[in-house]
């Protein structure tokens, strides 16, 4: 008599060949479609950055740019020249081994109604603060000047007798 | 970044959290057969189980559905997600069934899956493979879930346990039923032809 049940080896077998005849089923193509629509309904692409900002942000931006720009060129421009001289006009002029160093502009200088000329001796590492050429030996040695005072006390210029 | 074929799950995931369209679609791609394969086994119909297939993955994308990976990986999180919606459905189904006249045995009475020659038996050309799916079909759904998880996607006693909710010694016991059950259909039937 015949027993009523499969083999054990039989219907691992069967099992067998449903699982390599399933193995092929894949979900149909329009479930990863509505997927993916759904999924871009979720999360609409974002515009780009440009676009994201409104007028009033860019406003703020362009006033920020501006200002940045505006404290860079102060930082890296060269330092302007000392606003008492008149640009056409040399700063130092050198004349038989001395030096004379206008520290205010010519026209002030002439307009000057009571100059008068005081004499002294300047520290010689003074003389590399106005762009003078000081040799590092005789850094410590001092030089003599005129100084030419205004009336009221405001120094117009300088005369360095030897500088060298 | 780009996306390999060895990108894990949690990372797919987190980029899909983030909005990327192709780690959704890589996930989908990854994991839709398994789940489908499942789902059609389970229910017997291919429009329910691709369904089915739909639902997961977009509980997945809406956070309806929260995947912990401490507590296992998500193709099995989504086998459970599967089951639970397709006794969802069989439910709905049944509450607009009329109620059957008689039942002797618990497990005949179980609500079979389609055993009508549907779409999958169409594509299942291996005639010993139909006649495996038309047996698996009479099984009732507790036995037929942990024979297609256990015989079909090679999960383990406690995966399987994990996924049905119910504990390991179970598991054991709807095998052994649902495999002796299997074998019992499987010889009527070629008794009978």
């Amino acid at each position: 008599m015949e027993p009523d049940t499969l083999p054990e080896p039989e219907l691992d077998a069967r099992l067998a060949a449903l699982r390599v005849a399933g193995s092929r089923l894949d979900t149909p193509r329009c479930v990863e479609k509505e997927l993916m629509q759904a999924f871009a309904a979720r999360f609409p692409p974002r515009p780009p950055w440009y676009r994201r900002m409104n007028l009033a942000e860019w406003g703020a931006a362009g006033a920020c740019a501006t200002i940045t720009v505006a404290v860079l060129a102060s930082l890296l421009a060269p330092p302007a020249p000392y606003a008492g001289f008149a640009s056409h006009t040399p700063l130092v002029r050198f004349e038989n081994g001395g030096a004379f160093i206008a520290l205010d502009s010519f026209e002030r200088i002439e307009q000057e109604p009571d100059p008068h000329i005081v004499e002294t001796e300047l520290p010689r590492t003074m003389l590399a603060t106005l762009g003078l050429p000081v040799a590092p030996e005789r850094a410590g040695e001092p030089v003599r000047a005129d100084m030419l005072v205004a009336a009221d006390g405001e120094l117009l210029a300088l005369r360095l007798s030897a500088i060298d | 970044m780009t996306i390999t074929p060895t990108t894990t799950d949690d990372d797919l995931l987190r980029r899909m959290r983030a909005g990327q369209a192709d780690a959704f679609a890589a996930l989908y791609r990854c994991h839709q057969g398994p789940v489908y394969r499942f789902a059609l086994l389970r229910c017997g119909v291919a429009g329910t189980a691709a369904d089915i297939v739909q639902e997961c993955f977009m509980g997945l994308l809406g956070g309806r559905f929260a995947f912990d990976p401490l507590r296992g990986t998500l193709q099995h999180f989504l086998f459970g997600v599967a089951r639970i919606l397709i006794l969802k459905h069989e439910a709905a189904r049944r509450r607009e069934a009329p109620l059957p006249a008689f039942a002797e045995d618990e497990d005949e009475a179980a609500e079979p899956a389609c055993e009508a020659a549907g779409p999958l038996a169409r594509v299942l050309a291996d005639e010993a493979a139909e006649e495996v799916r038309r047996a698996l079909a009479r099984l009732a759904p507790h036995y037929r879930d942990a024979i297609i998880l256990y015989e079909m996607h090679d999960l383990s006693y406690l995966e399987i346990a994990a996924v049905c909710q119910v504990d390991i010694g179970t598991v054991r016991s709807r095998l052994a039923r649902g495999r002796a059950a299997l074998a019992h259909y499987l010889r009527a039937h070629a008794g009978a032809a």
